[in-house]
Parts: structure tokens; sequence; C-alpha cells
């Protein structure tokens, strides 16, 4: 290493070879020591490895995830994941800002399907308010999550086709998820980050345009998806690059944590839905789809699975619609019970869970946020090492990690 | 304005627009020499005083020719990629430049020209430099010896196959070169995998082609066409289907479509050997594949489908329905009758198609309904000099259907593209050594035995 890190960096393979530009974060070497054992062996090559960034900026890794990659020809031996170029501090702004602010903060979080971002940390708020929740209000909430949901897994589909190389089914997912995120614009009034829930209920009832786009979308549910699933399912490419890719068993899947596809790809049937029902879930009735390969293909079928069960629940929920109102009354200034609270709910991704802290006052106490997305991303480590450089895409692709969630 | 574009292009685009424009006043003068008839006493003065060899002066001709060719086919496919992408997306795809977009590859060519060209620090600046020069010239220089119609060729080469594949292979050359030099990991993985892939691809690809030259009994790409004169079922690829399916397969890898574009995968390796590059010689590299597309679909036209050969003989059912011009016809003998003819006769036509429309729709100036009636006849004239030429020029005819069959290649290329994703390299790798070459050998030895069989029942 040189005396001043900024102005010159090390090569990123030959320490003997110096080239003369200005160092950045971007660097795959670290411009500092190596601070921890795993460090040291991870940034020492053997003969013939080199190391190679994968991000931020690259075209599939879904945001701004960087992955340094120590690969030997084709080969990743090992990898070290980044993260943290998302990192906003949620969680200490939620801190500073009372009960209803919370609800904004943690909507970009999930930000491809930001209606579950932003329910749980209303959930947890309604426990330490001892609130009921309208009727009316709890079917809706399952309504658009329902419907996010759906729009979450088409772009999945899309996405994981893209990284092996296929440019259709992006589009047709961008279709069906275009249809979806007006419907709920409609509602909502904002296409992305809807900030629709709200403490006790939610911000609007049904309205004209909602219910005449939903009823259009009904007819032709999902279309573009299974147009997709013809251009994919049995494609002899997409299977071989994914069949057997990224296996996980299901002991391992339990240790690390997984949550939502990747655990059920694996044969465990959890999802919190039914393991710790919420909202009207209990009422509905919907299976959990399972798959026992543990591999992308069988992660890939799941969302399609999801996609299906997901339908049915909404074609049950607008049977069942109660009338009554969408919002509990509540004062405008909530100053919950000081205790605790832990609200979970299935999110596309998984299990997105909030453990609430609250002091007495208006601003919760602390707000830890439990992403699934972070834990599903951490199996990468374990899944890629031996495989090649192009399945890290498929891998990566069929966890479906959304770093908004991940860095927080 | 002319000085300020002139000052913000780069040194490439100073260099290489005042050559284009060279280039199209050039070719501007020769259809004007061809028309007044002096572009062949002035050849033949060339060569009898200067002694020249005509061979020399044709390829040099033929080069140029083939050099202005290449840009415009290039511009073709491109916007042909960008349209049938978007149909098969559900997209409207480009749609502002010109009618239904169709400038717009044309633009984002011209547009390259007035980028920075950036040089990465670390590059081997020479090899750089020369790298999408060697990538680009590899495919043009394989337009030489392409027969595109009876007559219609560069050069006419009795070794044209082997040249043909040395011309490919000298591709490689240029993006192992570009992959090295660009100081990149990912440029330099993009060049490993290219060199692998295309020379692995390129057994299987020259052995598929054997058993047509054995059929064939010549190297000649005109030759190879002639051959398989006669009705459509004579074309190769009825008499050689597995090889024609290996050449196709094997020349989607080689001219790095998908599924086989895995040097420039963009989801994995970022661009591949074309990451650091920029401007215009980023645009050579487009050019390189869009050319290579197109030499790729021409080479299985001619090797299999018999090239300029017609399926069916399209200028005798012209005859035979009515629509027969006599080429002989000299102007000269109408006398005043031609002038009035073509003062007049075009007017009455114009204001005959324009009338309907003028009645037709109430409130419609009459010269707009004009402009209309103009267009219309206009491509009814275009339309009626197509079926002339057709029916009368045999050159003409085997151009069209040259250019019909390659073109259908290049779509379904585009198709694939559209719709498979990519394959692995060691996928790659294994269905290359472990299914093509063996098919392709089998395919060999099946033809070679035929070949001999029939030669000892017939003699």
């Amino acid at each position: 290493m040189t005396a001043d890190p900024r102005t010159r960096v090390r090569s990123l393979d030959d320490p003997q070879l110096f080239v003369e530009t200005p160092a950045t974060i971007y660097d795959a070497v670290p411009p500092y020591p190596p601070s921890t054992e795993r460090e040291a062996e991870f940034y020492t090559l053997r003969d013939g490895e080199m190391l190679i960034n994968l991000g931020p900026q690259h075209p599939s890794t879904h945001g701004v995830l960087r992955v340094v990659l120590k690969i030997d020809g084709e080969r990743v031996v090992d990898l070290d994941p980044v993260l943290g170029y998302l990192h906003r501090g949620v969680e200490k702004i939620c801190e500073n800002s009372d009960w209803h602010m919370v609800v904004s903060h943690c909507d970009p979080l999930e930000y491809i399907a930001a209606m579950f971002s932003e329910l749980v940390p209303v959930m947890a708020a309604e426990q330490l308010l001892d609130v009921t929740v309208p009727r009316r209000a709890e079917y809706i909430r399952v309504l658009a999550c329902e419907l996010n949901r759906i729009a979450s897994h088409a772009l999945f589909i899309g996405w994981l086709a893209l990284d092996l190389g296929g440019l259709t089914p992006i589009l047709y997912g961008f279709i069906e998820r275009d249809e979806i995120v007006e419907m709920l614009a409609a509602l909502t009034g904002q296409r992305l980050l809807f900030n629709y829930m709200r403490i006790g209920g939610v911000n609007g009832d049904l309205n004209h345009e909602f219910m005449s786009r939903l009823g259009d979308w009904m007819g032709h549910a999902a279309r573009h998806v299974n147009d997709s699933q013809t251009l994919i399912n049995e494609n002899e490419i997409f299977v071989k690059r994914t069949r057997g890719l990224g296996r996980i068993d299901r002991e391992t899947a339990l240790r690390m944590c997984l949550t939502g596809p990747p655990l059920r790809a694996t044969g465990v049937p959890y999802d919190v839905r039914r393991a710790h029902p919420y909202g009207v879930y209990p009422e509905l009735e919907f299976e959990i789809p399972v798959r026992e390969e543990g591999d992308s293909y069988a992660r890939y079928m799941l969302h399609l699975d999801e996609i299906r069960q997901s339908i049915h629940i909404i074609d049950q929920v607008l049977h069942q619609m109660p009338d009554g109102p969408v919002t509990a009354k509540l004062p405008r200034l909530l100053r919950p019970r000081p205790g605790r609270a832990f609200a979970a709910i299935e999110s596309p991704r998984g299990q997105y869970a909030v453990y609430a802290m609250s002091d007495g006052s208006d601003q919760p106490f602390r707000l830890r946020i439990h992403d699934p997305s972070y834990f599903n991303l951490q199996s990468v480590g374990l899944l890629t090492p031996g495989h090649l450089i192009a399945d890290t895409m498929a891998i990566m692709a069929s966890l479906d990690p959304i770093m908004g969630g991940v860095d927080k | 304005m002319l000085t300020r574009s002139w000052s913000r292009l780069t040194l490439a685009g100073k260099v290489v627009l005042p050559l284009v424009a060279v280039l199209g006043g050039l070719t501007a003068l020769l259809m004007l020499g061809v028309v007044l008839g002096i572009v062949q006493p002035i050849t033949a003065f060339l060569v009898e005083t200067l002694s020249l060899n005509g061979g020399l002066v044709r390829f040099v001709v033929a080069a140029l020719a083939v050099l202005l060719f290449a840009i415009p086919t290039a511009f073709i496919i491109g916007f042909l990629e960008l349209k049938v992408i978007a149909f098969m997306n559900l997209r409207l795809g480009p749609n502002r430049v010109g009618p239904w977009g169709a400038l717009s590859a044309a633009f984002h060519g011209f547009k390259i020209l007035a980028k920075e060209d950036f040089t990465p620090t670390g590059a081997d600046v020479p090899v750089f430099t020369l790298a999408p020069v060697i990538v680009f010239l590899a495919p043009v220089l394989g337009f030489l010896v392409l027969p595109f119609a009876p007559g219609l060729f560069g050069q006419d080469m009795n070794l044209a196959v082997l040249y043909f594949f040395a011309m490919s292979g000298l591709g490689v050359v240029g993006l192992i070169m570009a992959g090295w030099s660009s100081f990149n990991k990912y440029s330099l993985l993009g060049a490993l995998r290219a060199a692998a892939q295309i020379i692995s691809y390129e057994i299987p690809l020259t052995l598929s082609v054997v058993g047509v030259i054995m059929l064939a009994g010549t190297l000649s790409l005109n030759g190879i066409v002639l051959q398989q004169a006669g009705s459509f079922l004579d074309w190769f690829a009825f008499r050689q289907p597995l090889g024609f399916v290996i050449f196709f397969i094997a020349a989607t890898a080689e001219g790095n479509r998908t599924p086989f574009d895995l040097s420039e995968a963009d989801s994995e390796i970022v661009a591949g050997y074309a990451t650091e590059y920029s401007g215009m010689r980023f645009g050579f590299f487009y050019f390189a594949e869009y050319v290579n597309v197109f030499l790729l679909s021409a080479l299985t036209v001619v090797l299999f489908l018999g090239g300029w050969l017609a399926p069916f003989d399209l200028g005798g059912v012209l005859h035979q329905i009515g629509v027969a011009f006599d080429p002989r016809l000299d102007p000269g003998s109408l006398g005043i009758g031609l002038l009035i003819g073509l003062l007049v006769v075009p007017l009455l036509i114009i204001i005959g198609l324009a009338v309907p429309f003028w009645l037709a729709k109430p409130g419609l100036a009459f010269w707009k309904a004009l402009i209309i009636g103009f267009l219309l006849f206009n491509v009814l004239a275009a339309g009626a000099v197509l079926l002339w030429a057709v029916a009368s020029f045999e050159v003409v005819q085997g151009l069209l259907w040259f250019m019909a069959k390659t073109y259908a290649f290049v779509v379904i290329l585009v198709w694939m593209r559209a719709t498979l994703p990519r394959v692995r390299i060691d996928q790659l790798m294994g269905f290359a050594w472990k299914w093509l070459i063996p098919a392709a050998l089998l395919n060999l030895f099946v033809t070679a035995l035929a070949v001999v069989v029939v030669d000892a029942v017939t003699r």
C-alpha cells in the first residue's frame, strides 16, 4: 500500500502494479488493510484468481447491490456482498417522527410492493393503541396487498427472464404491473409509493374508477403473466439454466432465516398468512403453494402458483366485502401506551415484521424492521460459490431482493 | 451552425464525416456516369492506356461498392431489430424519426459520430484503436465474394467458401484485441468467451458446409448456387437437412446472436468486449454485428436455399398474366408521341387519382388532393417500374429473391433474440462439442457415402 491511498490505488490483481487513477469506493480491494480474518482471506488471491466488481452499477443487480466476486476463469470461487449503498437510516428517522409519519417513511423500503412495508408499522401501532380496525378496512387492506403481490410477482418473472437474457417477459410483466398500478393509483393517488394505510384503517374507501378498472382486470387477470409463462416455462434453455441451480435444503434454509418463496420452495409450508394469521385471512380460503426442489426453477414456479392464489383471494374478498367505515375513530395526536408490539405479515418476499417499542410519547421509541430481502439475500454467499458468473445473476434474481429493504 | 456542429465533432467524426461526404459524392458521380454512359469508356481507357489489370479495377470498384452497401444494411437491420422486437414485446418501438421510425437507426449512427471518444486510462492505445476497425472490416470483406444476383458479385473466387470462413475468423482477432486492450475485466471475460465460442463453433460451421461442397463439387459460391438450379426441391436445404440445421445454429453462434450472445451478455458482463468503448468506436462494433447478421443469413441462403434462384419463375408468371414489357422497346421510335406521353399521361393519372379523394372528402382543398394523387402516382409508378424490371432483367429478379430470403433469415434471428434466453458458457461449449460436431461428422460421413454409392451406381 502507498502512503496516500486517496491518490494512488493498488491494482486489482498485482500489488506491484500501480495505475494512476484516483481511488474510488468502487475499487474491488478496499483502501484499508483487512480488518477481519475473513476479509484477509477473501482479498488474498491464489494463482489464477481475480476479483471483479459486480455493481453497484450493473445491469442485473436490481438496484445498488454490490458484490465482489472472486473468480477463477468463469467460476465463482467466493463472494463478498457489500451493502449499504441505499442506507437511509429509516429506523432512526422513524424514532424522530410521530406515528402517522412512520407510514410514509417505511413506504419506500420495499418499493416494488409498497403496500406491505406500510402495512406492518401500522399494524404494530394498532396493537399498541388497542384499536379495532373496521371490517371493511381489513378487507380493503387484503385487496390492496394481494393486488400489489401480483404486481410484484409479475415483475419477478420478468426480471428472472431478463437476467437470463430473455427480453420479452419483463415487458409482459410490466404490462400486468401497469394495469394493477393504475388501478391502485385510482385508489390511492400514487403509482409507486402509495401511502394508503392509516393507523386504524385505510386512507379512502373504494371508488368507482378503481372498481371499474379492477373489474376489467379480473376479466383477464394475469393474462400477460400467463403469456410469458408459455414463453419460458417449458423453454429448454430456461429450464436447463434454472433447474438444480442455487439449490438449498430445508435445514439450511431454516437456519439462514429464509422466508417467503425461497423457504416454501424447499418444502416448508410457512406462510405468515396461515402460520400467524392477521387481518381477515383466517376467513379466506386459499392454499399455500409448496415445492420440494429448492432450486431457482422451483422458486420461479412458486411465484406463478402464488399469483393464482392471490387472484383467488381477490375474488373472495370482492364477494365478502362488507359495508361500513374504513377508519377507526382516533385522536389526531396518537400517544400509544408504553410497551412493545410485534407485527408480521407475508410480503411477496417473505415475512416482513416490525418490532415497535413505545415510551408513551407520540413518537416510537424504537422501530426495528425485519425485512425478508435481507435474510433471503444472505443465502447468496452460500449458494453461489462453485457456480459460473452467469449463474450468480440467476440465483440473485430468483431470491428477488429489494435493495431498499436490505439497506433500510 | 455548421462551424459549431463541426467543432463539436470528435476527431474520429472529423475524419469519418468528410470521408462519408467524399464517398457519397463519388457514388453520386458514379451513378451519373452510369446514366450518361461515360463510365464504360473511362474504364476501357484506363485498362488500355495504363494497361491495368481488369480484375484489379473490378476489385477496387467492388470494394468501394461493398463498403457503401454495408452501412445502409447495418441501418436497415438495426431498424428491423428495434421494430420487430418492439412488436413482439407489445411496444410501439421507434416512431418519431421518419415514417414508422425508419430513420431512427440511421440517426443513432449519426449521433454516435458526435459523441465523445473516450480511451480509458491503462488501455493499450494502438490495439484499442485498431480493434474496432478489424472487427468491422472482417464481415465487410466477406461481402466481396457474395453472389447477390447472376453476374452481381465482387469477385468469383474459386476458394470463396474458404475465404469467407477466413474472414469471419479474422473478426475474433479484433474481439480479443478489444477485450485485452480495454484494461477492464468484463472486457477480458467477454473477449475470452468470444474466442472460445467462435473457435468452437467454427468447426461445426465448416464441417456442415463440407457436405454441400461435396455435392456441388466446387468451392465457388457462384458455382454452388448454380448447382442448385431447378425446382426449389433441388436446394441443398432439402438434400442436406441436417447440415442446414447445424449450419444455421453454428452461424447464430458465430454472429454472437441470442441465444449465443455470451460475449456481450449485458446482464452478466455489462457489454463484454465493448464495455470501455464509446462514440464511433462503439458504433463500429454495432455496425459489425448487424453486417455480420446480414452476412451469415446471406451465406445460409447461398449455400442452402439457392441464393438468387427463384423458387418459381416470377418473370414467366408475369408474362403469363400479361404484365409483359419488352425491354428492347426503342423510345425514340415514338417520336413526338413520347414527349406528349411523358408530359400528359402522368398529369392525367395524377388528376385521375386526386379527383376521387377531392369528391369523397368535402372541404379538402384541391391542391391537397393533388398531392395525395401525386404520392399515389409515385407508388404506382415505382411498382410498375419494379414489375417491369423483374419481368425484364434476370439480375433484378435474382437480387429480389436473394434479398427476400436473406431478410427472412434476418427476421428469424431477430425473432430468436426476442424469444430465447441466453445459454450458459458450459452449456454452449458442451452443445458445440458433444452434439454439433458429432452430428456434423455424421452428416459428412453419410453424404460422402451417398456420393460414392451414387457415383458407383450411375457409372
